[in-house]
């Protein structure tokens, strides 16, 4: 589904060059469930930035779909990411201005997809979050947890075919979290949606088939099950 | 898609409300200025153009050279001869029609039953004027309205005042005691944007001189309707041809011309016309302001949304990242610019339908929303919104929808939000603006002050002029010493015409040790010889004229007659000779033979945009048209009353009417003043408009600073250091617009000064007070949010990030 070849991204601090991201290659198929882990600082949100197109790399080739993305213009990215990918922030992101259910349906606004079938499909995720009675909240009124399950429920509307997932259980207890899981990982058997999320949690790690471990913007190890 | 762009436009508005009211104030405030000038504007654009000929009608203008001058004179007035003739000879002309005032000298008594006013605007014109110009009848024939030299029209308002709700038609009015008129239509009110203002119309044919045609002695306004498809300048130039077929050519030259009608009002150089024309050139600035200021508007607009990037950073990231491309981002942005702007104009409307009639009143122009037709009207508006719309919204909307998702994401936004230097700029432009209009407001009001106050070698303080109408002299003469008795009365001095009305068209065509041929144009207006010492005028070579003098040309032999003259100092200049010369000199003055007197020394009698032209003073004592009489000043309403109770003694038939010396001379600078008081509202506006942006500004900026300020707090810094710190960010700004705006300011008004012969000069000071004026303005505004943010508790600020 993705493949990365020798992608470097650095900082230029004073006169050096700071590598947060060191020559990685790395190759993810379709229906893969990876989990990329490592210390505070280790390059790991850098990492998932590059993959969902959303940061530039200054260095390596990135193919996507088979498509060479260091290639592309900005507005090609924007389509093929629109297309496949859903992203769950770290901090959350959501709209201030909008409430929940506004910030759930969002992404189908920009894909055009018509009115009652929006409805519909907001329906349905409020319900599987369990937030319907949240819905006309705005985020500021919102739990950080709560904020990181409408984030969720955001990524996955559009039904995107690889899911990017910056710490999504961050900031849920443990019982939540789990659920979370559980849903991705029937999302990934059942959907065979592409999952690539980033933890501190070893438990949640390893509901992936593979881990990443990341040292100092380096790949340092990798295990696959 | 839109509905959701609106939700989060309205929700940005509400959510900050501060500046989304500052926002649309400014530019609902900028809206309505725009709007009350262009009103104004289109008020002067408008004028004539109802007349539906107007395209057709051309106003003759007649320009002659005598020999021995240096310029050539052109003016509005025509004699009697060109219209009849030219409409006989000239197969281009269609009709024309003369016009001109019933009297020039004094308003028309008129008559009905036990009911007398006096008519200022009483004209008389040639039968065909309302074929040429159209003018709305509610009752009477306009081909035949003026056909016989009895028929008279009135206006709706006049009609009114003497025959209430009678019809007027048919009914008989009595002009000065003599002239019996018959009502022969009643017409529409004149619009204010006619250049031929009247309350009644008579026909040119109840004046003497239309029995005669003549090619000199020019009275008369003329306008020309041309056939369709007819050349303006050839046909000019066949009159021209006409009249210089059979002239000598030693002597002067002359020039038919042909202005267009709907170009007289503001283009017109013919000098005095039948009413006061406008300017151009006032034209295009205040079309200058009202772009500026919309412009202004815009720009505050502009601002403050670029000021809030950084706080809406995160929602275009998330946007993005959700599948946003850069076009609809760009749209949404739009739309909530096109939302504000609505808003904006919404409100803009209604202040301008509210001080439309205060803008009248202070402009002196019927303005009201019924001066646009309503379609250009609607079409104004709709083009007011998409431009400001695009204006304020353009360039916001790029600059944020090209935000990098990432960056904003990663919290940098205020790396990105690097629009500081823009909105600086911005803040800067806006001053130099502001700062511009400062300066030039106070020195057109000190050149304003000026010519009033200059010292125009006439005394016109206080003096009184009264309408006399061409009583005969006898008659005056006992007045004046009946009222001479007054206290409060220091003399009197009966004259042709007021001072400010000193009539052209005389020549003087011999003179001693010159040449046969010799000529000189000159103004020379028929006085008493108590005319220099009542009007304080010096004499700086000769003696004043007295009563030897008056008796020489009372002399009822008209070869005995003697004149004897005063010239101003350009008059003798002109002859060429030096004032003590002059004295003794025999001179002759269109016939009139006599000896140089006196040489006065230079006085304005016509506006001071023009340079002082030779003029001749001269006792002849067959018409006085008014009295000029000088007052102490003191318990001035008493002295009137007592002068009145005089008149009324001496002339029942005649209502007692006076003015004021002094505001004849104002009324030659009302479009001066006029657009002065214009220019100062609208220097208020601009100085309101940058205010708000600034303070939107200092608004975001303390907001943005707050952890700063908190910071600086805690570490012990006082409310008046905080305080100075975040006001000089903003008055640094204003210094720098000072600097560049005082140049450009300087550059302008030295420009708009030309225009005027009597000028100030441009002093230092203005700048500095006008910078001053400036950077205390800009103080106050943001002094209140610097002092706010210094007294703000530190610990909440800091707790909040
Ligand atoms: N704009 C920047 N300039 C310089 N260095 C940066 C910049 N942005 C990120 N970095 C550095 O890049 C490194 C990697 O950051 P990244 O966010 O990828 O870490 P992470 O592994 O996600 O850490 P965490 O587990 O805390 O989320 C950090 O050391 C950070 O200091
Ligand atoms: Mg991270």
């Amino acid at each position: 589904m993705l493949s990365l070849q020798h992608i470097s991204k650095y900082y230029q601090v004073g006169g050096n060059k700071n590598f947060v991201v060191n020559d990685i290659s790395l190759d993810v198929d379709e229906g893969e469930f990876v989990s990329i882990m490592g210390p505070s600082g280790s390059g790991k949100s850098t990492l998932l930035n590059i993959i969902g197109m959303l940061d530039e790399p200054n260095d390596g080739y990135h193919y996507f779909v088979n498509q060479p993305v260091h290639q592309l213009k900005e507005k090609q990215r924007a389509a093929l990411y629109k297309q496949y990918i859903g992203f769950v922030f770290q901090a959350y992101h959501l709209i201030d201005e909008l409430t929940v259910y506004e910030n759930i349906e969002t992404p189908l606004i920009y894909q055009d997809v018509k009115g009652s079938e929006r409805k519909a499909m907001v329906a349905d995720m409020l319900d599987r979050f369990q937030i319907v009675g949240k819905k006309d909240l705005f985020p500021a009124q919102l739990s950080g947890g709560q904020q990181q399950l409408v984030g969720i429920a955001r990524a996955l509307i559009a039904k995107p075919k690889l899911l990017l997932a910056d710490e999504p259980t961050g900031n849920l207890n443990s019982k939540q979290g789990e659920e979370i899981m559980e849903l991705f990982r029937k999302l990934n058997k059942e959907d065979g949606v592409t999952i690539i999320q980033v933890t501190h949690s070893e438990k949640n790690a390893e509901y992936g088939s593979r881990i990443i471990n990341l040292l100092d913007g380096r790949v340092e190890s990798s295990r696959k099950f | 898609m839109i509905r959701n762009y609106l939700k989060t436009a309205w929700r940005n508005l509400v959510q900050n409300k501060t500046t989304s009211f500052i926002s649309m104030a400014g530019l609902a405030v900028g809206i309505c200025s725009f709007l009350l000038l262009a009103t104004y504007l289109t008020n002067e654009l408008r004028y004539d153009r109802f007349n539906t000929n107007a395209g057709r009608i051309s106003r003759l203008t007649f320009s002659y050279k005598s020999a021995d001058d240096k310029e050539v004179n052109t003016t509005a007035l025509t004699p009697t001869a060109p219209v009849p003739v030219f409409k006989q000879q000239l197969a281009d002309i269609e009709d024309g029609v003369r016009v001109v005032n019933y009297s020039n000298m004094r308003a028309a008594v008129v008559q009905f039953g036990d009911k007398l006013f006096k008519e200022k605007k009483m004209l008389v014109a040639d039968a065909s004027f309302f074929k040429i110009f159209t003018f709305k009848f509610l009752s009477g024939n306009p081909a035949t309205a003026l056909a016989n030299s009895t028929s008279i029209v009135l206006t709706a308002s006049t009609a009114e005042k003497y025959f209430g709700d009678e019809d007027a038609m048919g009914k008989i009015l009595k002009v000065d005691q003599k002239n019996s008129m018959i009502v022969t239509g009643v017409i529409e009110d004149v619009p204010e944007y006619s250049q031929i203002k009247f309350d009644m119309m008579g026909s040119y044919a109840m004046m003497p001189r239309s029995l005669n045609l003549a090619w000199s002695s020019s009275n008369d306004y003329s306008y020309i309707l041309l056939k369709p498809g007819a050349n303006r300048e050839a046909v000019a130039k066949q009159m021209t041809d006409y009249i210089n077929k059979d002239r000598p050519a030693s002597g002067g030259k002359m020039w038919f011309g042909l202005e267009p009608l709907t170009r007289v009002h503001l283009y017109s150089t013919a000098g005095k016309g039948l009413e006061p024309s406008g300017n151009i050139k006032y034209v295009y600035i205040l079309g200058f302001v009202a772009i500026v200021l919309l412009v202004l508007a815009c720009v505050n607009f502009l601002n403050l949304v670029t000021a809030r990037s950084a706080e809406r950073a995160k929602e275009i990231g998330v946007r993005k990242v959700m599948g946003a491309m850069r076009g609809q981002l760009f749209v949404q942005f739009i739309a909530e610019a096109g939302i504000i702007t609505l808003f904006s104009l919404i409100a803009g409307v209604l202040l301008l339908s509210a001080l439309l009639p205060v803008f009248s009143n202070f402009t002196g122009q019927q303005l009201s929303l019924q001066t646009w037709n309503p379609e250009w009207l609607i079409l104004a508006l709709v083009t007011l919104f998409v431009v400001v719309t695009l204006l304020a919204g353009t360039y916001p909307s790029l600059y944020l929808s090209a935000f990098k998702p990432i960056v904003t994401l990663k919290g940098g936004s205020s790396m990105q939000a690097g629009g500081n230097m823009l909105r600086k700029s911005l803040v800067v432009f806006q001053f130099v603006v502001s700062v511009f209009f400062i300066i030039s407001t106070i020195i057109a009001g000190n050149q304003l002050r000026y010519i009033q106050s200059l010292n125009t070698g006439i005394n016109r303080d206080q003096v009184l002029v009264l309408d006399l109408g061409g009583m005969g002299y006898n008659q005056i003469e006992s007045f004046k010493g009946e009222i001479g008795q007054q206290t409060g009365v220091l003399g009197s001095t009966a004259s042709y015409d007021s001072p400010v009305n000193v009539g052209g068209g005389y020549s003087i065509n011999t003179a001693e040790g010159k040449n046969a041929d010799f000529n000189l144009s000159v103004t020379a207006i028929p006085v008493e010889k108590s005319f220099t010492k009542t009007l304080g005028i010096k004499l700086i070579a000769g003696n004043d004229l007295d009563l030897g003098d008056e008796q020489q040309v009372m002399d009822t032999s008209a070869d005995k007659r003697r004149y004897s003259f005063i010239l101003n100092e350009a008059a003798v200049k002109g002859m060429g000779w030096k004032p003590e010369q002059a004295i003794g000199k025999k001179i002759g003055l269109n016939g009139r033979m006599g000896t140089i007197k006196a040489v006065a020394k230079d006085f304005n009698f016509a506006s001071l945009h023009e340079e002082i032209t030779p003029i001749v003073m001269f006792p002849e004592y067959d018409w006085f048209g008014k009295l000029l009489v000088k007052t102490s000043g003191k318990n001035t309403a008493n002295t009137i009353a007592a002068i009145a109770s005089k008149w009324h003694k001496f002339y029942p038939n005649s209502p007692f009417e006076y003015h004021f010396l002094d505001q004849e001379f104002d009324a030659m600078y009302k479009t001066d003043q006029r657009t002065g008081g214009i220019l100062t509202a609208f220097t208020v506006v601009t100085i309101l408009i940058s205010c708000l942006g600034l303070f939107g500004l200092a608004v975001f900026s303390t907001r943005q600073r707050i952890k700063e300020i908190g910071i600086r707090k805690v570490l012990g810094a006082g409310v008046a250091s905080i305080a100075g710190l975040i006001s000089f960010d903003f008055i640094k700004l204003v210094l720098i617009a000072i600097v560049i705006s005082s140049p450009l300011a300087w550059f302008a008004m030295n420009k708009w000064l030309q225009d005027f012969a009597f000028r100030v000069s441009i002093q230092w000071w203005v700048f500095v007070l006008a910078g001053g004026m400036a950077a205390l303005i800009a103080f106050l505004t943001v002094g209140y949010q610097s002092i706010k943010a210094a007294l703000s508790n530190p610990v909440k600020s800091l707790r909040s990030e």
